[in-house]
């Protein structure tokens, strides 16, 4: 892991973190954005590796939370988003009502997985920049600039530490349904149907078997709530309640919030799945 | 075999080159004291264990028999203090019932090093001897490399810093028995107070020349939690139940066998 | 991750009632966190005395079998099963023994001495030192946890049913913060003649 981490690190230092920032407020639209204090130290990347990465460390006193299962599908009518609500430091399970769908405005949705705080804080911010794109430009945001806007900014603290996975999903005229990947890698990839995080793999396993363009809109919904369940099933570090939401042209719909503790087991009685478990 | 075994011990280390850190083993924490009088010797200790940051027993015993007179305190790992004065405990009978006397304490206390020495450090025991024998009263402290020390007062664990400031202050060579008592029972109440490690309760052996021990257990008991208002307890069918089966612990199996067909079982050279 | 104990998950509790006992575990396997199985019982009875066993599942399954070995041979040898306060020793010095090597696990025993009917429960750490305790055990790597639900659930002399009910929620609602415990529960509850063993409706998450 951090073999492959450390191809793609520099060796920061103050310098550097200063040098990034004035870049980002060279940005003439981020004029807006808040800068990170710097701590005083020669190099906080390295510093902020040794206190808080585990799979360096395993021993490392501040435990970030990670592990989650988010997913996010294109389809006729639109996108459906579903995720998990676990969050978890260590193996201590710090909340089951996590809010993992962030609404980064009316038409926009970012989901989270990985650093729960640099996931919260860069699409919140992500929003205010697409707010000023909208009074500049006298048009909505198209899902690949805002995802390019959030991907770039990423970019310029590769390699210090920020950790994040996460689908930037939207509905515009010029656009239809569109989702892009981005992460914290600097990764952005536009697709069909993505799943990330911890449980990624088993809502893989249900989502391909029985994903296909036609879904109805209550199909897809229940696909994606499926899926999810599948995941917080096998996956320790996924669990609590799922989230569901429809993106359409008109923007995103909720479509609530259900608790994996009686949804396991009225998917059992109905489905006669989950076979593995008595009951 | 007798003994330690190691088996275990390749794949244990081939665990920890793979990341996996050993897991850590209850630790007594612990105040230990021990101090003369005119005429015997007390040592008491806390009795608190801990494991980690987490208190694992409010009220173990850290006061362990060697011999009717000779008892040990013990600090370090737990399980160490326990084990290894079990096993000089009983070494100790046998030898007193070779030699046909009554066990002395720099016996005890010789067989305890010899043994720590033998597996330098590794047994992390910290004890406080003491006990009386024909010869009079005695007080030592050992290490968990083996050395030993002879003193009027001793004091060991992570609260041994608190404890020893008490001693220091107090301690005079004519302390009576009942003064001594005090004293270290005030020795280790300053563990229980200033030292993390250390908590709950006092527990105290007295040892008077000519006279068995006498343990007292909870001597004090400063820490008595106090009573909950209120019953956390759960209706009846609270919790949801798949499957339950019950069954009969008691087993008596019973079966007649007939004198006649057990005779022809027997015969063997029909 | 950095701890053996905590590669395959799973907890355990015991506590004293009024002439009663009760143990229970969760059934959770897993392999960090891929959830492997959720039928691997922690509790194993031998005669009448519990024994819970966490940690390393290899090391759970290892010494389970040891423990049903010696305490078969005990058996044949005294004609009557093994007290549960002879076993306690019996598992100590099991431990002891491997001093140098130990086997991760964190066990507990419970039952009640068939003699004296006293109910008896001790917990023990990874080399043998027991824990003798008057109100409740807890091991895994939910214990924390189960430290947390125990003192604030836990009273003296519960009736059977009511210590089942207190067991559970206790076991219930500590598993329940920890990733790696869970996935289904079973509860023992042992009375001087007889043994109700209840498996749990749990969470599946």
């Amino acid at each position: 892991m951090n073999s492959v981490a450390s191809q793609f690190t520099f060796k920061n230092t103050k310098q550097d973190f200063q040098d990034a920032q004035q870049s980002l407020s060279g940005f003439q639209q981020l004029n807006l954005a808040p800068s990170l204090a710097l701590p005083p130290i020669s190099q906080p990347t390295d510093f902020l590796r040794a206190h808080t990465d585990d799979s360096v460390n395993p021993d490392c006193k501040i435990k970030i939370a990670h592990g989650t299962t988010t997913l996010a599908f294109r389809f006729k009518e639109g996108i459906v988003v579903a995720v998990d609500s676990r969050a978890t430091a260590g193996n201590w399970i710090a909340s089951q009502t996590v809010k993992k769908v962030i609404e980064i405005n009316p038409f926009l949705l970012g989901t989270m997985a990985g650093g729960a705080a640099d996931c919260q804080y860069w699409e919140t911010w992500l929003g205010t920049q697409c707010r000023l794109h909208e009074l500049r430009e006298k048009e909505r945001i198209s899902v690949a600039a805002a995802s390019k806007i959030l991907s770039n900014l990423v970019y310029l603290y590769k390699g210090m530490g920020l950790s994040m996975g996460t689908m930037v999903c939207g509905y515009t005229k010029k656009e239809g349904p569109t989702i892009y990947y981005v992460d914290s890698d600097g990764t952005r990839l536009k697709g069909d149907l993505f799943c990330v995080g911890s449980g990624q793999t088993f809502a893989y396993g249900v989502l391909d078997a029985s994903y296909h363009w036609d879904l109805s809109v209550d199909e897809a919904l229940e696909l994606g709530k499926r899926s999810i369940l599948a995941a917080t099933h096998r996956d320790a570090y996924s669990g609590g309640s799922i989230n569901l939401f429809h993106v359409t042209e008109q923007g995103w719909v909720f479509h609530g919030n259900y608790d994996v503790g009686p949804l396991f087991w009225e998917t059992k009685a109905q489905e006669g799945s989950f076979n593995n478990v008595e009951g | 075999m007798p003994g330690l075994a190691f088996d275990n011990y390749q794949r244990n280390n081939y665990l920890t080159t793979k990341g996996y850190g050993s897991p850590t083993a209850t630790s007594t924490g612990t105040t230990i004291v021990g101090c003369k009088f005119n005429g015997g010797v007390v040592i008491a200790a806390d009795t608190r264990a801990t494991s980690g940051d987490i208190v694992a027993d409010k009220n173990c015993e850290k006061l362990h028999r060697l011999a009717p007179q000779i008892w040990c305190a013990g600090a370090g790992t737990a399980a160490d203090t326990e084990m290894v004065t079990q096993l000089i405990g009983s070494n100790l009978e046998l030898h007193s019932l070779h030699l046909n006397r009554k066990p002395r304490v720099v016996t005890a206390m010789t067989m305890l090093k010899q043994h720590l020495y033998k597996y330098q450090g590794h047994i992390g025991a910290y004890l406080i001897v003491a006990g009386t024998d024909p010869t009079g009263a005695h007080l030592f402290s050992i290490h968990a490399h083996g050395s030993t020390d002879v003193g009027q007062y001793q004091s060991l664990g992570s609260g041994s810093l608190a404890a020893m400031a008490v001693l220091e202050s107090e301690w005079n060579e004519k302390l009576t028995k009942e003064e001594a008592m005090k004293l270290c029972s005030d020795a280790i109440e300053a563990g229980i107070w200033n030292d993390l490690g250390s908590g709950s309760n006092v527990d105290l052996c007295v040892m008077e020349v000519g006279q068995d021990a006498v343990l007292y257990r909870n001597y004090l008991t400063p820490n008595v939690r106090e009573a909950k208002t209120r019953s956390y307890k759960f209706g009846r069918g609270t919790t949801a139940v798949l499957r339950e089966s019950i069954y009969s612990l008691v087993e008596v199996q019973e079966e007649i066998v007939s004198f006649k067909s057990a005779a022809e079982a027997i015969e063997v050279d029909a | 991750m950095s701890d053996p104990n905590s590669i395959n998950g799973g907890s355990a509790v015991a506590m004293v009632g009024k002439d009663c006992v009760a143990i229970a575990c969760d059934l959770r396997l897993g392999n960090q966190s891929l959830g492997l199985a959720n039928n691997f019982e922690k509790v194993f009875q031998l005669g009448h005395t519990f024994l819970g066993l966490t940690g390393l599942a290899s090391d759970v399954t290892t010494l389970s079998e040891t423990f049903r070995l010696k305490t078969n041979l005990y058996k044949m040898r005294e004609e009557r099963t093994i007290e549960p306060e002879t076993f306690a020793n019996l598992v100590s010095s099991t431990l002891y023994e491997k001093r140098f090597g130990p086997y991760f696990v964190g066990p507990i025993v419970a039952g009640i001495n068939s003699q004296t009917k006293k109910p008896f429960i001790c917990g023990f750490d990874l080399i043998g030192c027991i824990d003798f305790a008057k109100d409740f055990i807890v091991s895994g790597t939910a214990s924390d946890q189960l430290y947390g639900m125990c003192e604030a659930l836990y009273e003296p002399n519960l009736e059977p049913e009511d210590l089942f009910e207190t067991i559970s929620q206790a076991l219930l609602n500590a598993v329940d913060r920890d990733a790696l415990s869970g996935w289904g529960a079973v509860v023992y509850i042992v009375t001087k003649d007889q043994v109700v063993r209840k498996v749990l409706r749990t969470r599946q998450d």
